[in-house]
């Protein structure tokens, strides 16, 4: 006989779970009983919006499902940003969080942290929410969640189990091996015939890629080298051409040379991307297509938003791709920078790289020296001004390799947490944080967390004392500045009090010298920049 | 200066964001609290020309607990601006926390431009539905798709909050209403009453307190605003008074007939069992009011209550009025006979009783709470997060007046004291306020001591350590389950609130720890006193 939570941290086990975040409350230690028999680590947050931004950077570093336990009411009101986040930029997250008994339920009675109905709360930020009333459900909800997850779009998963249910008692031989999951769907002949003889026959094709190709970079890589394709990736694609690839062709869709070879290419293959205003920074105008349009997503709701596609397939990135490519007879290939669809890269990238402003320009200047020094590295990025500014220059060294909340949702307050998720997911890379000042105020308790799980993580503190990029917009709009100009607190000493190490740079050198020694740390580390360094250009 | 002009129709163009604006100064609110951003730059424009007092936090889970101390200290509607998606839901826990704890609470936040609504198009900021998303949370939930629509939807708001069960209001604004051209001259504030109970229901009850032997009154949240009636009802009926953790201090602590917020105490609860009539106002009678299963009622029951749900759930009463309490204990007061003599030894034997019920820990904390005490004006505000020192000061603390103890209390949430505070304290300018946090739960929320800072606040910050997520450890240990996740690694709280440039103490004794609290009242900024559990001056 086990309990029902005892039940739930085994087969999370089973699923490959190796870490949860999460608070321990009242409401939830049931959950917490079986857990030190698994080899299931846990992680302790500051707050619960840390844990949903620490599973979210695990999450999209490792593929795999971040995971939560949360206590009833409070603590789940407090992940649902960190929710919101994931569920824009599609990334895979299992909350499982208590509630009041079965028999409390929507009852109104005054009950610590009860709420007229949590599910309804969560149901805007969570491809499904579900109550779990008996024991024996679990099996067949956790199958449902990782089927999303694997293959279907990756998005939030809310399973909520009532303080009776968690001790409910199961017999052993309930106890269910994980069920088999399906695979994604590949295209249909019919429509894989249509899109390989457009492209065969595209005479100037272009590729978009999104965050949904992010597992597919081998076969997008060798289609766009088949067919001399230029390369635009969205942010949550960078890395899948790597750095240096004669076919990139940019990022940021709403600059005129970009917006325009998109509207001239005679077949745009556009795969796992929503065309999202956030990709369109700072300035989104709709989409011209006077050539084909074939998209692949795996969401149909998807294909039928925004503008049609002239062929819709619903169908895995890497599925539909490696179809593609094995239907032109694609072996083996090699970048060529001396093609026609290279020197129509060059073009673009160059003419794009004149619509960079100033910060662009700083910002991928600091990060070359970042980048020399720790070339491996990951970078998470806050809701920051050089975040923003690295969207449109930074090239990643592979994918899930950077990162931000600047995409879809949004929010401030991502980066240190996300950074942590990510670090613990892949220890032997050097993960980099970009945050802003402000962003980092935001969930500042997780410096804490950091250095309880000994995860030496680096800040890169971009510091301009304020809401810089929201004064901007003000000064811009003739609006009297308000709520932007902040006080801000003296971060050098917030580090070494929370146990981190602190540094201030006074050159490029010294900066890629910090790096180093920071990622050769056991302990983190924050280094701090700030806007008006007299060193940075 | 552009405040005149802006009030000025003839000489500047006025948008959907001067219209709300323009309605709220109508409906007296004076401060909002929040963070500017790309979707709000239109409601902010509006701020900033009419020259409303804004409060710029560092997180908006601080704005929603900042309002919700500026509403439980003024008793007016705490007002907070924020932006569509995030800024929103970071808001959801304060907006929980007033649904549970009835805090009349204006949230006001934009959402996408009304062509975008439920597309799914990967907007900035955007989710499936917004307003659905938050609705559970409160008492109201509009979206204002047009500036017409402003003076209805503000009016049904204050509405709620005046004459209903208080609870949050979400006033969504699309993008294009906020920049869209708005009518503002015709800004006029409506009033409507809250219900008082008919004069044959007030004669049933005062018959009920007539015909009782041993009468007590149990008050809630629902009577803070009706001390004097209360002490006028319990006085000529000759009734025994306890209230909830939200009720502290409507009756004064000092009078002979309160057995103070000691509702979760068994000597009082046996006194409720003891009564041939209870006479409960405003009050849900919650698991978080009396951390039993269920209250002894074994005599009649008469319950007063805004929300009409209240009166027949659980407990049901053999006479419920849907009405507010204070004109109820006027009128009560007047229709009962005068004469019963309260029973003053029972009283004195159960307030002993109870102080003799505290085990060794909270024995500690009540030595910590009265060098806290001893540092405070009579008219002090107290605002106190989840932690072990709270909940034994929910039943301890002494206070003589209401709407100076403020506990998250229904929904339980953590990082609570320190932003609340700052909103009561900007609320309530000339009175102290005092927050009293864990370590745990000061963590939650500790950015927005950069907001006390820049904000000047004489406020000091109590941060009771004990390094630890201690109530749940105990949990652990009661149950045979390992500790997990409950010892975390803290900060240096010293060098964390220097970096804020907050001052900081460390008492050395109960004495030192009065004084640092009277130095923080004189202060020109927050001040961080950490006192920790395993103090030697506390054994």
């Amino acid at each position: 006989m086990a309990t029902c939570g005892e039940l739930l941290v085994q087969l999370l086990e089973a699923y490959g779970v190796d870490l949860v975040f999460g608070i321990p409350g009242v409401h939830t230690v049931e959950l917490y009983r079986g857990l030190p028999m698994t080899r299931i680590r846990h992680v302790t947050p500051r707050h619960e919006q840390g844990a949903g931004f620490m599973a979210d950077g695990y999450a999209r570093v490792s593929g795999k499902p971040g995971v939560c336990f949360i206590i009833t009411g409070p603590g789940m009101t407090n992940i649902l940003t960190a929710m919101g986040q994931a569920y824009a930029d599609s990334v895979p997250m299992l909350v499982i969080s208590s509630v009041n008994r079965t028999e409390e339920l929507a009852m109104g009675d005054g009950r610590l942290h009860e709420l007229p109905s949590q599910r309804n709360l969560v149901a805007g930020v969570a491809a499904f929410s579900h109550t779990l009333l008996r024991p024996e459900q679990l099996p067949q909800v956790l199958a449902r969640a990782f089927a999303i997850f694997r293959s279907g779009r990756p998005r939030p998963v809310h399973i909520e189990i009532p303080i009776d249910v968690i001790t409910m008692q199961v017999a052993a031989r309930d106890i269910v091996a994980p069920r088999n999951i399906p695979l994604a769907p590949a295209p249909r002949r019919a429509e894989l015939e249509r899109a390989v003889a457009w492209l065969r026959d595209a005479k100037s094709p272009l590729m978009v890629l999104g965050g949904g190709a992010a597992d597919a970079a081998e076969a997008a890589r060798s289609l766009a080298e088949h067919l001399d394709a230029p390369v635009i990736h969205t942010a949550n694609a960078k890395g899948i051409l790597p750095p240096g690839h004669p076919l990139r062709a940019g990022e940021n869709m709403a600059y005129p040379p970009i917006h325009q070879a998109i509207r001239e290419a005679d077949v745009v293959l556009a795969v796992g991307s929503e065309f999202g205003e956030t990709e369109m920074y700072p300035d989104p105008k709709p989409f011209v297509f006077d050539g084909k349009l074939i998209r692949i997503d795996i969401d149909p709701e998807q294909l039928v938003r925004g503008f049609g596609a002239d062929l819709p397939i619903v169908a895995d990135a890497g599925a539909a791709l490696a179809e593609i490519n094995r239907a032109l007879g694609i072996a083996a290939t090699a970048a060529n920078g001396d093609t026609p669809g290279a020197r129509r890269a060059a073009a673009i990238r160059q003419a794009a790289k004149k619509h960079w402003w100033p910060a662009v320009h700083r910002h991928q200047k600091i990060i070359e020296a970042v980048s020399a020094a720790l070339p491996d590295m990951i970078l998470v990025g806050d809701s920051a001004e050089h975040v923003y500014a690295l969207n449109q220059s930074y090239e990643a060294p592979r994918p899930r390799s950077y990162f931000s909340s600047s995409t879809g949702y949004g929010t401030l307050g991502y980066g240190l947490p996300a950074g942590l998720g990510a670090k613990l997911a892949a220890p032997d890379r050097p993960v980099v944080v970009l945050a802003g000042d402000g962003g980092l105020q935001f969930t500042i308790g997780e410096l804490a967390a950091a250095v309880e799980a000994e995860v030496p993580l680096i800040v890169l503190l971009w510091n301009n004392d304020g809401y810089g990029e929201i004064k901007n917009y003000m000064v811009g709009r003739q609006i009297q500045p308000i709520g932007v100009d902040i006080f801000t607190p003296d971060f050098q000493t917030i580090a070494k009090g929370f146990g981190w190490e602190a540094r201030r740079p006074d050159s490029y050198a010294a900066l890629g010298a910090e790096m180093k020694s920071a990622a050769a740390r056991n302990r983190p580390t924050i280094i701090e920049l700030r806007a008006d360094d007299p060193w940075i250009a | 200066m552009s405040t005149e002009r802006a009030r000025n129709p003839k000489t500047s163009n006025q948008i959907g964001g001067h219209a709300a604006v323009a309605l709220l100064e109508t409906y007296g609110v004076d401060t909002v609290f929040g963070i500017p951003g790309v979707h709000t730059l239109d409601l902010y424009r509006g701020l900033a020309e009419l020259g409303m007092r804004h409060v710029g936090v560092r997180h908006e889970q601080g704005a929603g607990f900042m309002a919700d101390g500026y509403a439980r200290a003024s008793g007016r509607p705490g007002v907070c601006c924020l932006i569509t998606g995030p800024g929103l839901m970071n808001a959801a826990t304060p907006i929980g926390q007033a649904y549970s704890d009835s805090v009349p609470m204006l949230v006001l936040a934009s959402v996408n431009a009304s062509g975008d609504l439920g597309k799914g198009r990967g907007r900035l900021h955007e989710i499936s539905d917004q307003r659905a998303a938050i609705a559970p949370l409160a008492g109201l939930a509009r979206t204002v798709r047009a500036a017409e629509e402003l003076p209805g939807a503000i009016a049904d708001a204050f509405a709620l909050f005046e004459t209903q069960r208080p609870r949050p209001a979400v006033l969504e604004f699309t993008l294009d209403m906020l920049a869209a051209p708005a009518e503002v001259s015709g800004a006029r504030r409506e009033r409507k009453a809250r219900p008082v109970a008919g004069a044959e229901d007030i004669a049933r009850a005062a018959a009920l307190v007539d015909a009782a032997r041993f009468p007590v009154v149990l008050a809630g949240g629902g009577t803070v605003d009706a001390a004097d009636e209360l002490k006028a009802f319990v006085e000529k009926s000759g009734a025994l008074c306890v209230t909830t953790t939200a009720g502290k201090g409507v009756l004064p602590d000092s009078h002979p007939q309160t057995l103070s917020g000691t509702l979760a105490l068994s000597p009082t609860q046996k006194v409720l069992g003891d009564a041939d009539l209870v006479i409960a106002l405003g009050t849900e009678m919650a698991e978080t009011d009396s951390w039993c299963e269920r209250l002894p009622i074994n005599g009649k029951l008469i319950r007063v209550d805004l929300d009409a749900h209240t009166l027949t759930r659980d407990y049901p009463p053999t006479i419920g009025l849907l009405a507010d309490a204070k004109p109820v204990l006027a009128a009560l007061t007047a229709a009962i006979k005068p004469g019963r003599q309260p029973d003053l030894a029972r009283a004195k034997a159960v307030r002993e009783a109870n102080a003799g019920d505290l085990d060794q820990q909270q024995q500690k904390h009540v030595k910590v709470l009265m060098a806290v005490r001893a540092g405070l004006a009579p008219d002090a505000i107290v605002v106190s997060d989840m932690t072990q020192i709270a909940y034994t000061a929910n039943v301890t603390f002494p206070l003589e007046r209401p709407r100076c103890w403020f506990h998250p209390n229904g929904f339980g949430t953590l990082g609570y004291a320190m932003p609340a505070a700052i909103g009561a304290k900007l609320a309530c300018p000339a009175r102290e306020v005092i927050a009293i946090a864990g370590d745990g739960g000061f963590l939650f929320t500790v950015q927005d001591l950069a907001t006390a800072v820049e904000l000047g606040l004489a406020l000091p910050i109590l941060v009771w350590n004990n390094d630890a997520f201690g109530q749940i450890a105990l949990g652990m240990n009661e149950r045979d389950i390992p500790e997990l996740g409950v010892k975390p690694k803290n900060p240096d709280f010293q060098a964390l609130a220097k970096s804020f440039h907050a001052r900081t103490e460390k008492p050395g004794s109960l004495a030192e720890l009065t004084d640092a609290i009277r130095r923080a009242f004189k202060a020109d900024g927050p001040t961080l006193i950490e006192v920790h559990e395993q103090a030697d001056y506390l054994t």
